[in-house]
């Protein structure tokens, strides 16, 4: 376990190099100079022979003259230390602005995903009880119309249907913990994003399972239907739900970045789009790294939890 | 004697057989047309693609306006005679932004699966012709990509080699005085097109590398192999014709998600600038007024709910038709 374990993160380590260094390169290209932003604001008090004599000093003075791999490894070192660098829009501390925002957006997608495993994990093995019957096509084609429908087009047109049409709640807006009923619609529309995975990974399981010598051995035992899914069936089909929680991860980062804004939800998507709209590289750059250590750490523990679960999957 | 006439009977033999295989062939295909007209949900995909394809191939002949026409007497309006669905906030009708908003997203669907396709094809089949270690090394490339969220990625991408592109063509334009180069609309789609198109190949580089490895098992291809046909030759006779079937059904899928990530990323300002209409930029501009003049909002967001249910619909249905084993198994 412990050779696996190493082995997971000796994977999982360069994998995030990789990423910084992608990021990293994107912005050398990038048009942002933070020089330029900072001489901004000595605009028109030095004279024009000078100001050039100025750049260059500040920028020898921070390094920006430096090579590449020179300019990377102290990027590297500063983000070590937990300096994510200061936006552009408002000059803040990027890595605080994310901070602050970070449990909201936590909490909203830890909702999320209860609620796509408490609605998918039913419905898939509902759709493959009742394989090829309209019942499953309705299941499979209802959820795969939200597989790529995005919440930017989701979360306008439920709104008009509730507050609008229907006229049953009133605009959900802001935040005061997780607990509120006006959190109910922006969970909704963040768990039907995952949902067709976890609803399709849950029907091949148990379409699967169901096949099964000692399936089809309780059925001739007379044991009852639910009693068959629930002890045999949905545990065994569980596990491979686990490995689309890396799929879920990302579709939940994903939703924020256009919910927060909708719903006036002060997280972690709203600093990505606010990020984005204002082209604050600082922000985007730490948005982006932070995503990506949420996706590869979702990985890496559903790759170190899984031998747990399964015990097919022997360790090497 | 003897040995004349059995190798005529062999030749006939072989016409026969070659015979059957086309029949054969032509049957598959047939067949999977019928499976997918079957289907009620792949038919319904099916309008719905084609009328896209009309709406962007013939979009600005159909369109009543310009989709910079501005009539600033009737801004906001309501759907009326004059204007099928109203007008937008400054005044343009609704229904011919729609309408230019199906060309924007079909051609950057069009290019930016092309692009990704090539990409993938190139990766796959390094990763399955080129040893261990080349499939190790595109494997942990893949695996770098797909660690960030597709479109955190392509917005990162498009925002920095956004500046870069537009001095490149300014460069381009001082040099050279063509006139394309002075034009910055189809900059931002080139621009749109590197974003996608970086995030896009990792699915078709696995697919295509898992087809190559999963198929190479088949006896038919060890057969070919030892009466000696050369690598090339079974990659393009065996490999391509069964490969293509999953292609085809990744191609429909990837279509309607390069559609969603350009209308994410016009929604997020980055992609296609306004006044190019874009669904994305077109519920960008008015999701902040949603609740008094829903119309707005609703018409772009309901049609590409729709067109992007639709071309999913017709993946699935293909999927079903062309891969009739694996089915809907994910």
């Amino acid at each position: 376990m412990f050779f696996y374990t190493v082995k997971r993160l000796a994977i999982a380590v360069p994998t995030f190099i990789a990423v910084l260094l992608i990021t990293f390169t994107l912005t050398v290209i990038s048009p942002f100079d933070p020089v330029a932003m900072m001489m901004t604001q000595f605009e028109g008090t030095l004279d024009t022979l000078a100001k050039e004599e100025v750049i260059e000093r500040i920028r020898d003075q921070y390094g920006l003259n430096d090579s590449y791999w020179v300019q990377f490894s102290r990027w590297i070192g500063r983000l070590m230390q937990g300096d994510l660098g200061i936006s552009i829009n408002g000059q803040r501390n990027v890595l605080r602005m994310i901070v602050k925002t970070f449990p909201i957006s936590f909490q909203l997608g830890l909702a999320g995903a209860v609620v796509t495993t408490i609605l998918g994990i039913p419905l898939g093995c509902i759709a493959a009880l009742k394989q090829n019957t309209w019942i499953d096509y309705t299941i499979v084609g209802g959820t795969l119309g939200f597989r790529t429908v995005p919440v930017f087009v989701l979360a306008p047109l439920l709104l008009v249907l509730f507050v609008l049409v229907l006229d049953i709640m009133r605009v959900p807006r802001g935040w005061d913990g997780l607990f509120q009923s006006k959190v109910v619609l922006p969970v909704f529309i963040l768990a039907l994003g995952p949902l067709p995975v976890v609803v399709r990974q849950t029907r091949a399981a148990v379409l699967e399972v169901f096949s099964m010598d000692y399936v089809r051995t309780a059925k001739m035992k007379g044991l009852h239907m639910w009693r068959i899914i629930l002890r045999h069936i949905l545990r065994n089909a569980l596990i491979p739900v686990v490995t689309t929680l890396g799929f879920i991860a990302e579709g939940l980062i994903v939703g924020s970045i256009f919910l927060d804004s909708i719903f006036a939800i002060p997280g972690f998507g709203g600093v990505a789009e606010a990020g984005f709209r204002g082209f604050d590289y600082p922000v985007i750059m730490g948005v982006t790294m932070v995503s990506a250590v949420m996706i590869i750490l979702t990985n890496l523990i559903v790759d170190l939890v899984y031998p747990f679960l399964d015990p097919r999957i022997k360790i090497e | 004697m003897s040995e004349s006439s059995e190798n005529v009977s062999n030749e006939n033999l072989g016409e026969q057989l070659a015979g059957e295989a086309a029949v054969r062939t032509r049957s598959l295909w047939k067949d999977a047309v019928g499976r997918l007209l079957r289907n009620r949900l792949s038919i319904i995909g099916l309008i719905i693609t084609l009328f896209l394809i009309i709406s962007a191939l013939f979009g600005p002949y159909i369109a009543p306006y310009s989709y910079t026409e501005q009539d600033l007497l009737n801004v906001a309006k309501m759907p009326s005679p004059d204007h099928w669905l109203g007008t937008d906030e400054i005044g343009r009708d609704l229904f011919s932004r729609v309408l230019w908003g199906a060309r924007t997203a079909t051609l950057v669907a069009i290019f930016t699966t092309f692009i990704s396709v090539i990409i993938g094809v190139i990766v796959g089949a390094i990763a399955g012709y080129g040893g261990a270690l080349a499939d190790n090394i595109t494997g942990r490339i893949i695996d770098i990509v797909m660690s960030v969220p597709g479109l955190l990625l392509a917005a990162l991408i498009a925002v920095s080699i956004k500046e870069p592109v537009v001095t490149w063509a300014e460069n381009i334009y001082d040099t050279t005085g063509f006139p394309l180069f002075a034009d910055t609309t189809w900059l931002d789609l080139l621009v749109v097109f590197g974003g996608l198109a970086f995030v896009s190949w990792p699915g078709y580089a696995r697919l295509i590398r898992g087809q190559i490895f999963s198929l190479r098992e088949e006896q038919y291809i060890e057969a070919a192999k030892s009466v000696g046909v050369s690598e090339l030759k079974i990659a393009l006779r065996h490999l391509l014709p069964n490969a293509i079937g999953p292609v085809i059904v990744t191609l429909t899928f990837s279509f309607s998600s390069a559609m969603v990530l350009e209308s994410s990323l016009s929604y997020l300002g980055i992609g296609v600038q306004p006044p190019q209409a874009s669904w994305g930029n077109m519920i960008a501009s008015n999701i902040g007024s949603w609740s008094y003049r829903p119309w707005l909002v609703a018409v772009p967001a309901l049609t590409l709910a729709i067109v992007t249910l639709g071309i999913n619909f017709l993946g699935d249905g293909l999927n079903d038709a062309l891969n009739p084993r694996s089915k809907r198994s994910i």
